[in-house]
């Protein structure tokens, strides 16, 4: 017997860069977190953080309904990253621009993911431009071009549902190329 | 902002090492949670190795057997709990106590203690499980009263 195949797509990125928030402004139903508080170091940077994952899901215009899965940003839970995307459709990579170097968190995260990328897709969206300066679309898609990988770059604002909507119906555009 | 500027250059993940006994009141926190480690093994010879790390997946301290990483366990204990927590809360069971564990090779046993932290436990495969809980379990509200008392 088949099982019932699964929609899913990942959103991961470095700490801070708003996965949580963009689930949570996506979604149809409230998501399933795992935030607790940053203890050490990490305070200073964000009050809370994700161990295990979000989880939600959205209806797409055609009445599929894709299951949003939101994963850890630090390495330490590296092995979230590989059961989050087993079996996905594709990858949203989002980026804090407010972090000191962003382009250098591009490169950590789609070599994390390299594996996944290659069998799916990805697209990116950068977070907190209009807050930094670090980086600009330019800066990013020139990147991408260094790398061989010309992947779509969006300047979003996290929070807003909208924009994260855009970022996902565009993955699921890169995914039928 | 510049030291933490520095921590996240060094580090693309934007992880940290396992809390550094970089101040005396971190390493005699971290001895004395080994030496509740140390009393829980003695205690209990059903247990072959324990950890306690934060709710946010850092080691805090350690008692495990030789080829454990602790990092990778404290990340993985903080998820699982978490997740766990969301399970238990969901079905409208009230408050997450532990989490329980059957493997081939041996038993884990997670749960909280205290607010910020957690302890993971592993024991042999035969071990008496009732009696490996009770001694968890002190060592739970050993540890809770510990960090209780630092935090004075």
């Amino acid at each position: 017997m088949n099982g019932i195949a699964q929609e899913k797509i990942i959103f991961t990125g470095p700490v801070g860069a708003g996965k949580t928030s963009a689930i949570a402004a996506i979604s149809d139903a409230p998501p399933v977190r795992t935030d607790v508080a940053c203890q050490g170091g990490e305070r200073a940077i964000k009050a809370t953080t994700t161990v295990a994952m979000d989880y939600s899901y959205i209806q797409l215009d055609d009445g599929r309904r894709v299951h949003l899965y939101g994963t850890p940003g630090q390495a330490r839970f590296d092995f979230m990253w590989e059961l989050l995307t087993r079996n996905g459709l594709g990858l949203v990579l989002l980026i804090n621009n407010d972090h000191p170097e962003p382009l250098q968190q591009l490169d950590f995260y789609l070599d994390a993911f390299a594996d996944f990328i290659r069998e799916t897709g990805v697209v990116i969206g950068v977070t907190r431009m209009g807050i930094a300066d670090r980086a600009r679309l330019d800066d990013y898609q020139a990147r991408l071009f260094e790398r061989g990988q010309v992947y779509p770059v969006f300047e979003i604002d996290g929070r807003r549902g909208e924009d994260v909507r855009i970022l996902v119906q565009a993955l699921l555009a890169v995914l039928t190329i | 902002m510049d030291v933490i500027e520095e921590i996240f250059r060094d580090q693309p993940g934007g992880d940290e090492q396992a809390m550094t006994a970089s101040d005396e009141g971190s390493r005699v926190l971290r001895a004395r949670l080994e030496q509740i480690l140390d009393g829980l093994r003695e205690d209990c010879s059903d247990v072959v190795g324990a950890i306690v790390s934060g709710v946010d997946g850092m080691a805090w301290a350690q008692r495990l057997p030789a080829g454990f990483d602790q990092n990778r366990f404290a990340a993985m204990s903080s998820a699982l709990l978490a997740l766990s927590d969301n399970l238990v809360k969901e079905a409208g069971e009230g408050s997450p106590r532990k989490v329980l564990i059957e493997g081939e090779g041996g038993n884990v046993f997670l749960m909280h203690a205290g607010e910020r932290l957690l302890l993971t436990v592993f024991t042999r495969a035969d071990s008496n499980l009732g009696m490996s809980l009770a001694h968890a379990n002190h060592a739970v509200e050993q540890i809770a009263r510990l960090v209780a008392k630092c935090e004075d």
